[in-house]
């Protein structure tokens, strides 16, 4: 009967699935060394006004994805390419995607995918190499981040603990001023993290902790726990449900982004308050790079890498404060004032070589687990 | 039995559909993971962590459903079997909680309960048992609307009491019903994500957080294949112990029965209009709050968030406009209990017929059981690339809800259809009439009440869910639940108060979608069989 056979092909496959092991995706990165390194993409006919033929580029990316109408408008506009953007959930997700899909993708360029899932997705062969040349107005520190001219950094931002100045000033305590005040009695209870094993600015404070103290990242987690951190299993409840500087809670420091005060300020009700009453603790951020990168396997790649070079140029990257709140890697792009007002300039910001997040993180997960007991 | 000719057959579209979209798509992304030794995935299988939340999960499960079943069966009876003002909107309304992306419902219990209860355990099982709801009473309540009253008035006019009647009569004749909304219940609450995750603490986990955490975090697909693997099975395991435990039933009805009023006996009147006003305030607080949300600023009540729907993030690629959403939202609805309708209806017929073709409404269930991060990353391999590309076509999210919601109008029409009167058919074949006409004069009365009422369940899941909307979607053309969750992703006044007011529009919506396919399946079930 063929049900049967239905049943069989189902049991089977599962049992399949569950026999595999770590080989995943093959590495099929090293075959894309014949590309075109983007000369198609600057020489644009001259003589034709319109576009050339058209062709369409799918750009994947994750669910906070977002850029002004008219700048892909335009760039359609200018190249004849047809921007289709598709989403593949949040950016833990999209990049698994991604490597299930490596060699063969879905799309044709992938942005949105950060340092912490970077060194997973070249491994697997995600991306072919494409350097930019635009990479040479990218900001210094961020100009050689790019593993090896497989992504390009698009933009970046910085995971910190906010704080909600008014609830402070209201009980008399002064703001703290580091990693290690959290840890204090004056704090006791009133700090709320979000799940790293579920949650991604969760992940980069737990990242965070890990490159201050090195091996003795436990027992700070140890202290935190001790003063009555909360875990919360998202950003939105940590800061919407818990948080009393962003919504009901009465917690008044949160895990968040740096951006987080002037984003207060724009999502306000009209007329906007002059000043938000959040600021950030600046001490203890972890900086999280995004990246953009041709997908190997693209049967598109010369407009593919013109997507790439237009993430870059002058016009997205002024456009990315406002739409995503995170900053441009493009050197010298104005900032909207809003931002400069606002947005704490991080100095010192914290950060882990992607490899050793990508060999470690299972095990950090699992001790961080058993600290907090969850 | 009387055969029509077709029936042998009728399991050909549903399991075409589940081979297309889940059996391909499974097996494809099995054979992406699959090689290497399998022995490091057997000691996964075997590790503890993995059995401790399976245990844990499976408690959690039993608890939320036993509470939807205390709470759900009063107002199914209620609703499904008296005639008073507002029934259909009571009826409707259970529907609510069950659309509502699972944010929004675990932040508005958060704000409501959150003082009393701390996070864990309590409060994910109230949750679960509140969102589900809308399984006991629609899938309870459309057999229960097929029970001819009489038998229950015939027994207690030979002396029993109501109770005695109750459990002797209705009961058993219940029993298909309730074993398939509980094993339903039982899989949501086991398969949780959303509410676990922000309502949970360390002892309420499930499998499908784990699976969650293995794959969008770890990038351990192995690991994620295994606990897969495990809530495949028993969840399937489950749908098959509640359909077995609903096989035989002895109530027959002959005639369509009709709904009574509420007699004059004002005991009767208080259990009746008591139970539809707990109904009511446990489905409106939640609600009302949400409602209020969408009014309030820190400055008092405020119009602004209602106002700015149609500005927010307008010239962005993050949103069409929110009209558009709407267009959007509703038509994967549309499509959604169209499609899950045919499918599961047909898969639930197959039931009726003879050899093991009927095994297709088990295969049927399967959905249920496959993790979401697993169905999403495997339609998007399938059919998201070529030589299979529906990504630009607007089908893959409608299919993916189709595939959750086939297993809802499974577990609606097989319960029944096992209890309508099969000897209707062979009556009316005895009168001369053909198989298929004889077949129809059987179930057709039954098919038409309880096919439309799924549907209307489907559409509903459609209009709520969010994982595979937000793994499908094209940007640009989001679905509200996508819309809300993202707004809630950011800071600010105006993201709270746009998705509170953006989630009230969802709540309307629903009602009205369940409202008038309720009025079809009722105008349709007058006519006489």
């Amino acid at each position: 009967m063929k049900f049967r056979a239905f049943t069989t092909i189902l049991v089977g496959g599962l049992l399949l699935t569950a026999c595999a092991s770590g080989n995943s995706a093959g590495s099929a990165a090293g075959s894309a060394a014949g590309s075109a390194a983007g000369s198609a993409a600057g020489s644009a006919p001259s003589t034709a006004p319109s576009a050339p033929a058209a062709t369409t580029v799918r750009l994947l990316t994750h669910d906070s994805f977002a850029v002004s109408q008219d700048l892909i408008d335009d760039f359609t506009k200018r190249t004849g390419i047809t921007i289709e953007v598709v989403t593949g959930g949040d950016a833990g997700t999209m990049v698994a995607g991604a490597v299930l899909a490596a060699g063969a993708p879905t799309a044709d360029v992938l942005y949105g995918v950060d340092n912490t899932l970077l060194a997973r997705a070249t491994s697997a062969g995600v991306f072919t190499p494409y350097t930019s040349p635009e990479l040479d107005s990218v900001t210094p520190p961020l100009r050689a981040d790019t593993a090896g001219g497989l992504v390009t950094p698009i933009d970046y931002g910085d995971v910190c603990v906010n704080i909600d100045d008014v609830s402070l000033a209201d009980k008399g305590i002064a703001a703290p001023t580091s990693l290690d005040d959290l840890t204090k009695p004056a704090y006791k209870d009133m700090l709320v993290v979000e799940d790293p094993a579920t949650s991604s600015p969760g992940l980069a404070f737990l990242l965070a902790t890990i490159a201050r103290y090195g091996d003795a990242w436990p027992d700070y987690w140890t202290r935190l726990r001790d003063n009555g951190v909360l875990v919360s299993g998202s950003w939105t409840d940590a800061y919407e449900g818990q948080f009393s500087g962003g919504g009901t809670g009465d917690r008044p420091l949160v895990v968040s982004y740096a951006t987080s005060p002037p984003a207060e300020i724009v999502y306000a009700e009209d007329p906007k308050p002059t000043k938000p009453s959040t600021s950030v603790l600046t001490d203890g951020c972890y900086r999280q790079v995004e990246y953009a990168g041709v997908l190997a396997g693209t049967s598109n790649e010369a407009a593919a890498q013109q997507v790439v070079d237009w993430l870059l140029s002058e016009p997205v990257q002024a456009d990315v404060p406002l739409s995503m709140f995170v900053f441009p890697a493009r050197e010298g792009t104005a900032l909207p004032q809003v931002f400069t007002d606002f947005a704490a300039t991080v100095d010192n910001p914290l950060q882990l070589p992607p490899q050793d997040v990508a060999d470690n993180l299972s095990d950090w997960l699992a001790q961080w687990g058993s600290v907090m007991g969850r | 039995m009387i055969t029509p000719r077709w029936l042998p057959w009728v399991w050909l579209l549903p399991a075409g559909f589940l081979a297309a979209f889940l059996v391909y798509p499974l097996v494809n992304l099995t054979t992406t993971i699959a090689g290497g030794s399998g022995a490091a995935a057997l000691g996964r299988l075997m590790s503890t962590g993995l059995w401790q939340v399976t245990a844990l999960a499976a408690l959690q499960a039993t608890i939320s459903t036993v509470l939807a079943l205390v709470v759900g069966l009063p107002i199914a009876n209620v609703v499904t079997r008296y005639r008073f003002r507002g029934r259909a909107v009571a009826q409707a309304l259970v529907t609510v909680p069950f659309v509502l992306p699972t944010v929004v419902v675990a932040l508005a219990f958060r704000t409501l309960l959150g003082s009393a209860l701390p996070l864990g355990f309590a409060l994910v099982v109230i949750a679960h048992a509140y969102v589900n709801l809308a399984v006991v009473v629609r899938i309870v309540g459309a057999q229960w609307s097929q029970l001819d009253p009489d038998l229950e008035n015939v027994a207690r006019t030979l002396g029993a009491t109501r109770w005695r009647a109750f459990a002797d009569i209705t009961l058993p004749s219940l029993r298909p019903a309730v074993a398939s909304s509980a094993a339903v219940v039982f899989v949501f609450s086991f398969t949780s994500l959303g509410i676990v995750l922000i309502l949970g603490d360390a002892l309420t986990r499930t499998l499908e957080s784990q699976i969650l955490r293995q794959t969008a975090v770890l990038l351990d697909f192995p690991g994620a294949a295994a606990s897969a693997l495990v809530q495949l099975l028993l969840v399937t395991g489950v749908l098959l112990l509640g359909a077995a435990a609903g096989r035989r039933n002895p109530a027959r009805r002959m005639r369509p029965p009709a709904r009574r009023p509420v007699s004059r006996d004002p005991w009767a009147r208080l259990g009746v209009y008591g139970t539809v006003t707990i109904a009511y305030a446990i489905v409106l607080a939640p609600v009302l709050a949400l409602v209020a949300a969408s009014l309030r600023s820190s400055s008092g009540w405020t119009l602004a968030w209602w106002s700015s729907i149609g500005s927010v993030d307008a010239g962005t690629t993050r949103l069409g406009s929110p009209v558009a959403a709407l267009g959007t939202s509703l038509g994967f609805a549309l499509v959604t209990a169209t499609v899950a309708g045919i499918v599961g209806g047909l898969a639930a017929v197959a039931v009726l017929a003879p050899g093991r073709v009927r095994l297709v409404s088990v295969l049927a269930m399967v959905p249920l059981g496959v993790s979401a991060a697993t169905m999403g990353l495997g339609l998007l391999l399938a059919f998201g690339r070529p030589p299979t590309d529906l990504r630009g076509t607007n089908l893959l999210v409608p299919i993916a809800h189709a595939l959750v919601a086939v297993p809802l109008v499974v577990a609606v029409v097989m319960p029944a259809l096992r209890s309508a009167d099969g000897r209707l058919a062979l009556l009316a074949s005895t009168l001369g009439a053909r198989p298929t006409r004889a077949f129809l004069t059987a179930y057709g009365p039954v098919l038409r009440v309880v096919v439309v009422a799924s549907a209307a369940l489907a559409g509903a899941v459609s209009l709520g869910e969010f994982g595979a909307a937000s793994f499908l979607t094209r940007a640009g053309a989001p679905t509200v639940p996508v819309q809300i969750v993202r707004l809630l992703g950011r800071p600010g006044e105006q993201s709270v108060g746009v998705a509170a007011a953006l989630s009230v529009i969802l709540v309307a919506l629903t009602l009205a979608l369940v409202l008038l396919v309720d009025r079809m399946g009722q105008s349709r079930a007058r006519v006489p069989a």
